[in-house]
C-alpha cells in the first residue's frame, strides 16, 4: 500500500530491501512536520544499501505507491559481497549514482523554478522506469499523489496543479488518471534542464 | 473531504485547476490557497506596479468560494 514507512530515522535495520514493483521514496521531516521527499526509487532499486555500513538509519523510506519489496538480510548481503567482489563493486556503484541523484535533486530544488523542476522530475522517472524496462515508449503509470509531488519538489499542491496543466498547455504531457504521456520527449527534456547523465545507465541514453 | 479547484493567475492570463485538491473544510481550502498564492508570487511576480495575482475556489459545484490575492505597489517617494 502507499505510504507505508519500510524504514525509520534512527532504526537499526539488519536487512536492505530491494524494490521489486512501485515507487518508494526516501523522506526527511523538518522540525516542524513538513515532508521533503528526498529521492525516488523504481523497481530494481535497493534504497537503503548504505545501512550495509552505516548502523543507524538516517531518514525514511515510504511506498509512494502500492508496492512490492523483497527484503535481505545484512550479514547474506556481506557474505555475498565477500565472495563475490563484482557484486560488492556494483553495490558500490549503485550508492554512488543515489548520490549523484540526491546532488541532482538539490540542485532541482534549490535552483530551478517550479515548470522546469517538475519537467525535470518527470523526465526523471519516465527515464528510470523506461530503463528498467517498466514502461514502453514514454508513458508512465503514475499513481503518485499530488501532495507527494509537492514534497518531492518543495512546492505546494495547488502549484503542483498549476504546473501540470502549463506542461499540459505546452504540450509536453498528456495525462489520464494516473497516466502521464510525454507526448513531446524532446521538448520535455529541454524543458526540465534534464541531462540523464547523472543517472549513469550505461549505453541507454543512446535509445531515446 | 470534498475536492475544490484553485484557479491562479494575473490580470492577463489564468491556469483553471482541472485536478483539484481534496480538503476538508474551509480552514484547509484557506491553507491550500495561501500556499499556493506564495508559490505563485516567487515564480511569477514581475516589477511591475499594479500587477495582481491570485488564487481563486471553486468547489465540485463550480462555485466559486474564495479568492486569494495580492497587489504589488510601487511607488518613488522622492
Amino acid at each position: 500500500m502507499a505510504n507505508h514507512d519500510l524504514v525509520r530515522e534512527g532504526d537499526r535495520p539488519v536487512y536492505s530491501f530491494v524494490v521489486l514493483d512501485g515507487l518508494v521514496g526516501s523522506t526527511k521531516h523538518t522540525g516542524e512536520g513538513k515532508r521533503q521527499i528526498t529521492s525516488f526509487f523504481v523497481a530494481g532499486d535497493i534504497p537503503d544499501l548504505h545501512g550495509l555500513h552505516l548502523a543507524v538509519m538516517d531518514c525514511n523510506f515510504t511506498t509512494l505507491t502500492p508496492a512490492r519489496i523483497g527484503f535481505m538480510r545484512h550479514d547474506t548481503l556481506r557474505s555475498i559481497c565477500d565472495q563475490h567482489p563484482r557484486i560488492a563493486t556494483s553495490f558500490w556503484r549503485s550508492t554512488l549514482i543515489d548520490a549523484a541523484i540526491y546532488r541532482e535533486w538539490v540542485t532541482n530544488v534549490g535552483r530551478r523554478e517550479a515548470y522546469t523542476r517538475m519537467a525535470h522530475i518527470l523526465c526523471e522517472l519516465i527515464f528510470r522506469l523506461r530503463s528498467v524496462g517498466r514502461i514502453q515508449d514514454h508513458v508512465a503509470d503514475l499513481p503518485i499523489t499530488q501532495a507527494a509531488l509537492g514534497d518531492a519538489l518543495g512546492l505546494s499542491t495547488v502549484h503542483v496543479n498549476r504546473m501540470l496543466q502549463e506542461l499540459r498547455r505546452s504540450g509536453l504531457i498528456a495525462t489520464s488518471g494516473s497516466k502521464v504521456h510525454a507526448m513531446d520527449w524532446a521538448g520535455l527534456t529541454h524543458a526540465g534542464d534534464f541531462d540523464a547523465t547523472y543517472l549513469h545507465q550505461r549505453n541507454l541514453a543512446d535509445q531515446w | 473531504m470534498a475536492r475544490f479547484y484553485f484557479d491562479s493567475g494575473d490580470r492577463d492570463l489564468t491556469f483553471e485547476d482541472e485536478i483539484g485538491v481534496e480538503c476538508a473544510g474551509l480552514a484547509e481550502v484557506r491553507r491550500a490557497g495561501f500556499e499556493g498564492l506564495i508559490d505563485l508570487t516567487r515564480e511569477s511576480l514581475k516589477s511591475v506596479d499594479g500587477q495582481q495575482l491570485f488564487v481563486e475556489v471553486r468547489d465540485e459545484n463550480g462555485d466559486k468560494i474564495m479568492r486569494l490575492s495580492l497587489l504589488l505597489r510601487v511607488k518613488l517617494l522622492k
